[in-house]
C-alpha cells in the first residue's frame, strides 16, 4: 500500500515540475513584456475536415522481391501546412515512420525535395497542396531514376555528370590588378538565370531524352551548369568545354523537348541554355 | 484497381509491412484477430480492417511490359569520379546538326511552292526527294540513337544503322528513275490527290 | 517517518536503474531498435551497396508524367516523321522492286486505283497522310526557331504549340475535305 501511494507521489511529483519549468524558460526568450506583445489567436478549426488522399510510391530495399506499390494516406488538410512537404512530414510523423524522402532547407534552396508530384517534377516544399479535395495526389521519385527506397531516388550518376563537366573556373592569366577578376555589369548579367540552378534534377529527370539515354546524354541541369561556366567571361577553357560536348550524345541527345524548363522549380530555362550551347558549337 | 482483387496483393496489402512491425507497440493494437469466424472469413474480414489512411495498391507500370526496360543499375567508378569525356567528333556532333538544319530549313520553301504553284519543276523536284531523303536518313537514324543505344544493344544498334543505310541508298536509286522516267513526286501526289 | 522516506529514496534510486525501465509507461515515442549493427570495411560497404543497385527499381516515368503540350508535341512530331518517312521508304522500295514483281505504280496505274476507291477511303487516306505532313510541317518550324534560340518562355511554348495544333487541324481538315 505504501508503495503505490509512493509510486502515485512520485508521479504527481514530475508533473508538477513540468509547468513551471516552462513558465521559467518563457521568461527568459521573451523581451518584451506579454502586455505589449500581440497575439494572433490560432485559426478556429473548422468544423468539416478537409480529407484529401495522398498515394505515395513505396518500395523497400530490405525487401528487394517485393515489387514497388502505391501506399494511400488520408490527412485533414486543417491540421496540415499549406506544402506537399508538410503533408510528407505529417505523414511521416503520425501515421508512418516508415516513409522515406530527402529533405532539408523547407524553401526550395537546397534541391532535396525534389519529385514527381501529381504527374510534374518539382520541390515537395515549394509545392502547394491542391486544396481541391476531390483530386487524389500522387507523389512519384523523380522519374527513371534508381530508387534507393521510396521517393529517394540515386542520384550518383547525375552528380557524376556534373563533375564531368568541371563546374569550376578554369583560368591562366592572373588578375591584373592582383586581386580578384573583375567583369562587366553586362557580363555578369549573362550569369543571370544560371548561376541560380540548385542541382535539384527536376529538369533533367522531366527529359525523355535523359530517361532513355542518361548514361551519355548530360541532361539538362549538368548542360545549363556546362554553359554557365562557357558564358563566365572569367573562364578561359570555352573552346576545351565546347569540344568536350562536341559529340552525338553529350548535347545532341537534345531534341528540344522543353520539359526541363516547362519544370523547373526556379523558373529558370535550361533549354535556352542548350540551345546558347549548340548555337556556340555550330558558329564557332 | 483490379489488381487489388488479387489475392497475392491483397495478401500484401494485409500483413503489416515489416518497418511497422517493428513499431510494436503502435501497429499490433490496428489489427484486431480476435473471433474464429473472422478467421475463416479471412480475406474479406482483412479488407475491412485495413486502416483507410494506409490503404496500399500493387503499382502497375509493371518492368515486364516495358520495351528495352532499363538494366540493372551499375556505377562504373566511385561516386567522386566524372563520367567519362567522349573524345570530340565534330561530324557527329556540331557539324551534324547544323547539316542537319540546314536541310530542314531548306525543306520549307521546297514545301511551301507545291502548294502555291501546283507542282514543280524537275529540278525543283529533284532536289525536294534529296532533301526528303537526307532528313528522313536523319530523322531516322536520331530515332536508332535515341531508342536503340549502342552501349546496350549493339547488335541491334548496327543492324538497324545498317538496314537503314541500305533502305537509304535504295530509295535514293528508286526516287531517281522515278524522277527521270515519272512524273515527279509533287506532280504525284497532286494527281493522287484530285483523284 | 524517517524510514519511509529511506523506503522512498530507495525506490526513486530503484526508478533509475535500467532493470526498472520496463514498469514505465511506453509512450508511443520509444523506439526499439531491433537491427543489430556492426562495422563493415569500406570495401565491404561498396560490396554491399553494388549488390543493392542490382537491386533497385526504376522509377515510373512515361506513364505517369503529366501529358503537357511540350513533350506530346515532341512526340508526336517524331511519330509523324516516322510515320512520313516510313511511307515514303514503303513507296520509293516498292516503286524499286515492281518491275521485278509485276505490280503497277507509275503515276497513271497509281491514279486510277486511287480513283476507284468509295470517298470514304479516299478521305481517310487523305486525312492520315496531310495531318502528319502539316504537323510535321509546322511543328518543324517551330523546332527552327527555337534552334535560332526564339521562343523559349513557358507561356511562348505552350502558345506557338496549340497555335501549332490548330493550323495543323485547320489545314488537314481543309486538304482532307476540300482540297
Amino acid at each position: 500500500m505504501a508503495t503505490t501511494r509512493a509510486l502515485a507521489r512520485l508521479a504527481t511529483r514530475q508533473a508538477a515540475v513540468r509547468p513551471a519549468t516552462s513558465v521559467f524558460s518563457r521568461g527568459l526568450a521573451s523581451v518584451v513584456s506579454e502586455s505589449k506583445t500581440s497575439t494572433t489567436p490560432d485559426p478556429a478549426p473548422s468544423k468539416e475536415p478537409k480529407t484529401k488522399t495522398f498515394h505515395i510510391y513505396r518500395w523497400n530495399p530490405d525487401e528487394p522481391s517485393s515489387k514497388p506499390r502505391m501506399q494511400s494516406y488520408t490527412l485533414d488538410l486543417n491540421k496540415t501546412g499549406p506544402m506537399m512537404l508538410d503533408a510528407l512530414i505529417r505523414i511521416k510523423n503520425e501515421t508512418d515512420p516508415t516513409l522515406t524522402f530527402r529533405r532539408s532547407c523547407r524553401e526550395g534552396i537546397c534541391g532535396s525535395c525534389a519529385m514527381n508530384i501529381d504527374g510534374v517534377n518539382t520541390l515537395a516544399c515549394l509545392c502547394r497542396i491542391p486544396t481541391d479535395t476531390t483530386k487524389e495526389s500522387r507523389i512519384y521519385p523523380l522519374p527513371h531514376m534508381y530508387v534507393v527506397k521510396d521517393l529517394v531516388p540515386d542520384m550518383t550518376q547525375f552528380y557524376k555528370q556534373y563533375r564531368s563537366v568541371k563546374p569550376y573556373l578554369q583560368r591562366d592569366t592572373p588578375a591584373p590588378d592582383g586581386r580578384e577578376y573583375r567583369q562587366s555589369k553586362a557580363d555578369r548579367k549573362k550569369l543571370d538565370g544560371l548561376y541560380e540552378c540548385i542541382l535539384c534534377a527536376c529538369c533533367s529527370t522531366s527529359c525523355p531524352s535523359y530517361w532513355w539515354n542518361q548514361e551519355e546524354y548530360l541532361g539538362p541541369a549538368v548542360l545549363l551548369q556546362s554553359y554557365r561556366w562557357i558564358a563566365d567571361s572569367r573562364d578561359e577553357r570555352k573552346p576545351e568545354r565546347l569540344d568536350a560536348l562536341n559529340n552525338s550524345m553529350s548535347v545532341y541527345r537534345c531534341h528540344t523537348i522543353l520539359n526541363c524548363s516547362r519544370t523547373c522549380p526556379k523558373g529558370l530555362n535550361p533549354a535556352l541554355a542548350i540551345a546558347e550551347i549548340k548555337k556556340n558549337m555550330a558558329f564557332t | 484497381m483490379a489488381s487489388i482483387m488479387r489475392p497475392g496483393l491483397l495478401r500484401q496489402a494485409c500483413s503489416p509491412a515489416a518497418s511497422q512491425r517493428m513499431l510494436s507497440t503502435f501497429a499490433a493494437s490496428s489489427v484486431k484477430r480476435s473471433s474464429p469466424l473472422a478467421q475463416q472469413i479471412r480475406p474479406a474480414f482483412e479488407r475491412s480492417s485495413i486502416l483507410k489512411s494506409t490503404r496500399v495498391a500493387a503499382f502497375h507500370a509493371t518492368r515486364s511490359q516495358q520495351i528495352l526496360p532499363a538494366p540493372p543499375q551499375r556505377v562504373v567508378g566511385t561516386a567522386n569520379d566524372p563520367t567519362p569525356v567522349p573524345p570530340p567528333s565534330p561530324s557527329h556532333g556540331s557539324y551534324h546538326w547544323s547539316f542537319e538544319r540546314a536541310i530542314s530549313a531548306g525543306l520549307i520553301p521546297l514545301c511551301v511552292a507545291p502548294f502555291a504553284a501546283g507542282s514543280l519543276n524537275p529540278v525543283m523536284d529533284s532536289i525536294l526527294c534529296a532533301l526528303l531523303v537526307v532528313h528522313s536518313h536523319i530523322g531516322f537514324e536520331a530515332c536508332i540513337i535515341d531508342y536503340f543505344p549502342k552501349r546496350r544493344v549493339p547488335l541491334l544498334f548496327n543492324s538497324a544503322n545498317w538496314a537503314l543505310r541500305i533502305g537509304t541508298v535504295l530509295l535514293g536509286l528508286s526516287l531517281y528513275s522515278f524522277e527521270t522516267n515519272d512524273v515527279g513526286i509533287t506532280e504525284l501526289v497532286k494527281r493522287l490527290w484530285a483523284a | 517517518m524517517a524510514s519511509q522516506r529511506i523506503f522512498q529514496l530507495g525506490l526513486r534510486r530503484a526508478a533509475a536503474a535500467p532493470g526498472f525501465t520496463r514498469f514505465q509507461p511506453a509512450g508511443r515515442m520509444v523506439q526499439r531498435r531491433l537491427a543489430a549493427t556492426h562495422n563493415v570495411s569500406s570495401a565491404e560497404g561498396q560490396e554491399i551497396l553494388v549488390k543493392q543497385r542490382l537491386q533497385r527499381p526504376v522509377s515510373p516515368h512515361l506513364t505517369i508524367y503529366r501529358p503537357q503540350i511540350t513533350w506530346y508535341a515532341s512526340s508526336f512530331n517524331r511519330i509523324t516523321g516516322i510515320l512520313l518517312s516510313g511511307g515514303l521508304y514503303i513507296f520509293g522500295l516498292s516503286y524499286l522492286a515492281a518491275p521485278a514483281l509485276g505490280w503497277h505504280l507509275e503515276t497513271p496505274s497509281l491514279v486510277a486505283a486511287v480513283a476507284s476507291w468509295p470517298v470514304a477511303v479516299k478521305i481517310a487516306a487523305k486525312a492520315t497522310a496531310a495531318f502528319p505532313f502539316f504537323f510535321h510541317s509546322i511543328n518543324g518550324i517551330r523546332h527552327l526557331t527555337w534552334d535560332l534560340g526564339i521562343g523559349f518562355k513557358n507561356k511562348t511554348v505552350i502558345q506557338t504549340g496549340w497555335t501549332a495544333v490548330g493550323l495543323t487541324v485547320a489545314l488537314g481538315a481543309y486538304y482532307t475535305f476540300v482540297g
